[in-house]
């Protein structure tokens, strides 16, 4: 491997790397963050959404999706973890597309993750706010307005992540691991291992009620036990080590993750009939509520709490790096590509994007919201194999050094791309005309950023990498 | 209950709170800073300098 | 090859491009919905007098409702028996499938051709 070009990840050319330390961003996370960074953007998912897939095809169509989009999202691990392991840098896929495939893709790309984490932050301010009407209705006040709660959810955690990332992310850390350890213990509590439970299994559990095509329609929202955990390369530039952090980070995410749902999934089929599941607002709220405990369902509703702000504040961190990025290659104006001095963070996007999620959080149905950030996810996936193929192809194994490898190349590819047809069969059965919308959205967008908002944009100097000359060009 | 009401009065004063320490900052910083100070960050130009891990 | 030195971008023309991309996307999640097109549809079958043999439940299943708040089978009828409607006419998918693949074709192409020329102006043309 002599031969091999030495690859210090994200090390511009000539110029930059003399840079000193000047007006970037702090590189000070470690592997536990960036678990609590991907986690902490999904766990929301085992607390309120999940439950829909279980509307879509009965119980067992839920478990099924789950596994499924399981399998889906270990393949997005791996392949992520490859580039993300060499292309470190803030915007994540998105500075990844523009290496690997090219400038209108990595456009969209980041569009993708901004809206994905947009469209997902406005849904947890939404929660926020019918959590606490809840709370207030059950304390015997009706009528309380929502508007103010999560207007302050929004404006608290963009203030956190103003002032500084690391603080920001220490905060999720200890509420993700809060909302965390509420499942597990609703799941022992519950569980016949210490004494008596209050599982009905036997009892509850029916048939497919729509067969098989209720199956593949619960893939649809199979996708919500895990959506976002991909953020965890928006924060490479902050990742003391990203080649061993963001591997570690990610895979450690999706196990997590994958086992939380199973046992959300478990508690709550064993105690709900699955046509009250599959409508429930929060459903392991509900869960803990069945359970006879008080103790329970307040532990509960304040994991749900929790989740929903760990969520938004790694979404609101994501997204706001991604549109950063942007900014600095200018393929959005560049203002958007200033770094705060004192406190190191992408101030101008932050900001940018607080009221954008304020218009949708107050003015949109949550169904939509979500619909829209699922949407904008899939394609983000969709990319994922096209980039690792190209990747692999333009530049092998031996010519540039990567932070990790994933095994099995292309087969993890391949099933990515095969779990995304079906998926995008899955939201076709029930959102068709906004697939159809979004996709028409994306084509706009993508003409008006190639004829028009690309003369701005430096043609050499989007190539940052300390790569050699792709393969084949 | 007065103490619901109470708190939707609290949320909504905190949330302008925080938001005009946001704004006062911005602004701040975009006058007391040149352009070019702000937007002088390198795509994944700290690493140049923390990881020379070689080969 | 010379190098592409783009021209700068006033304030005026920086705000202009943001409004645009922020009317685009407002148009695209709204759009759906001022047209009524929005979520799928839930049919319920209308079940006269419903009780909860009717609504094929067992006891386990009656006991957990009563916990949830559903007191008799006519509050819980609703949930119950609504349903989602999968039925779909292969026209439409054909259309959505050619959308998707045209639209991932269509920035593949535009991407290589702008890709080709950030790779010759960094690295030079062979």
């Amino acid at each position: 491997m002599s031969d091999t070009v030495s690859n210090t990840p994200g090390i511009a050319g000539e110029a930059e790397s003399t840079a000193v330390q000047n007006g970037g961003l702090l590189r000070v996370l470690g592997p536990a963050h960036i678990w609590a960074l991907g986690v902490g953007i999904v766990l929301v998912g085992e607390y309120m959404g999940w439950n829909f897939a279980v509307g879509k095809g009965g119980a067992y169509a839920a478990l099924i999706a789950c596994w499924f989009a399981g399998i889906l999202y270990s393949c997005v691990a791996m392949l992520d973890s490859e580039v993300t392991s060499t292309v470190a840098a803030a915007g994540g896929q998105y500075t990844q597309a523009k290496h690997i495939i090219g400038p209108l893709m990595a456009f969209n790309v980041g569009l993708y993750l901004v809206f994905a984490y947009t469209m997902l932050e406005a849904a947890n301010a939404i929660t926020v706010g019918f959590l606490v009407e809840t709370v207030a209705g059950m304390s015997g006040h009706e009528g309380l307005d929502p508007r103010p709660f999560i207007v302050l959810s929004i404006m608290f955690l963009a203030w956190l992540n103003y002032r500084g990332v690391l603080a920001t992310l220490t905060f999720s850390l200890v509420i993700t691991a809060i909302a965390f350890s509420a499942i597990l213990i609703l799941f022992l509590a519950t569980s016949p291992v210490f004494g008596e439970s209050p599982l009905r299994h036997v009892e509850l559990m029916t048939d497919l009620p729509y067969g098989w095509l209720g199956v593949l329609a619960a893939m649809h929202f199979g996708l919500w036990y895990y959506l976002g955990i991909e953020g965890t390369c928006q924060a490479a530039e902050e990742v003391r080590s990203p080649a061993r952090s963001l591997p570690f980070g990610t895979l450690a995410g999706v196990m997590t993750l994958a086992i939380a749902a199973t046992l959300t999934w478990y508690v709550c089929v064993g105690l709900m009939p699955w046509e009250y599941l599959g409508q429930s607002g929060v459903p392991l709220f509900d869960a803990a509520r069945l359970s006879g405990s008080t103790s329970l369902a307040v532990l509960l509703g304040i994991g749900t709490l929790f989740a929903t702000l760990a969520s938004a504040n790694g979404c609101i961190n994501d997204a706001s790096r991604a549109w950063f990025a942007m900014g600095r290659d200018h393929y959005l104006p560049s203002w958007f590509g200033a770094v705060h001095p004192a406190y190191r963070t992408p101030y101008r996007s932050i900001i940018f994007l607080v009221p954008i999620a304020l218009i949708f959080a107050l003015g949109a149905p949550l169904d939509q919201v979500i619909t829209f950030s699922i949407l904008s996810g899939l394609l983000g996936y969709t990319f994922m194999p096209l980039n690792m193929m190209l990747f692999r192809r333009k530049w092998p194994l031996d010519s540039i050094k990567r932070g990790y490898e994933h095994p099995f190349h292309p087969i993890p590819a391949i099933t990515l791309l095969c779990l995304c047809g079906i998926t995008y069969f899955a939201v076709f059965l029930g959102y068709g005309t906004q697939l159809v919308a979004m996709i028409a959205f994306y084509i706009v967008v993508s003409l008006w950023f190639h004829f028009w908002r690309y003369r701005f944009v430096y043609r050499a100097a989007q190539f940052t990498m300390p790569w050699p000359k792709p393969k084949g060009y | 209950m007065l103490i619901w009401n109470l708190a939707e009065y609290v949320a909504w004063a905190l949330s302008a709170v925080l938001g005009i320490h946001i704004v006062i900052d911005w602004l701040r910083t975009d006058s007391r800073y040149s352009e070019e100070q702000l937007t002088s960050s390198h795509e994944g130009q700290i690493e140049a300098m923390t990881e020379q891990h070689e080969l | 090859m010379s190098r592409y030195t783009p021209p700068p971008q006033g304030k005026l023309g920086q705000i202009f491009d943001v409004l645009v991309l922020l009317i685009l996307t407002v148009g695209a999640l709204y759009i759906p919905l001022w047209l009524g097109l929005a979520g799928s549809d839930q049919i319920h079958e209308a079940v006269d007098a419903p009780s909860w043999e009717s609504l094929q439940q067992n006891a386990a299943m009656i006991e957990q409702w009563g916990k949830l708040g559903f007191a008799d089978a006519e509050a819980a009828a609703p949930l119950i028996t609504a349903r989602f409607d999968y039925s779909f006419s292969i026209p439409a998918l054909i259309a959505v499938i050619v959308t998707v693949v045209g639209y991932y074709i269509m920035m593949l192409k535009l991407s290589e051709k702008e890709y080709r020329e950030v790779i010759a102006e960094k690295f030079g043309k062979e």
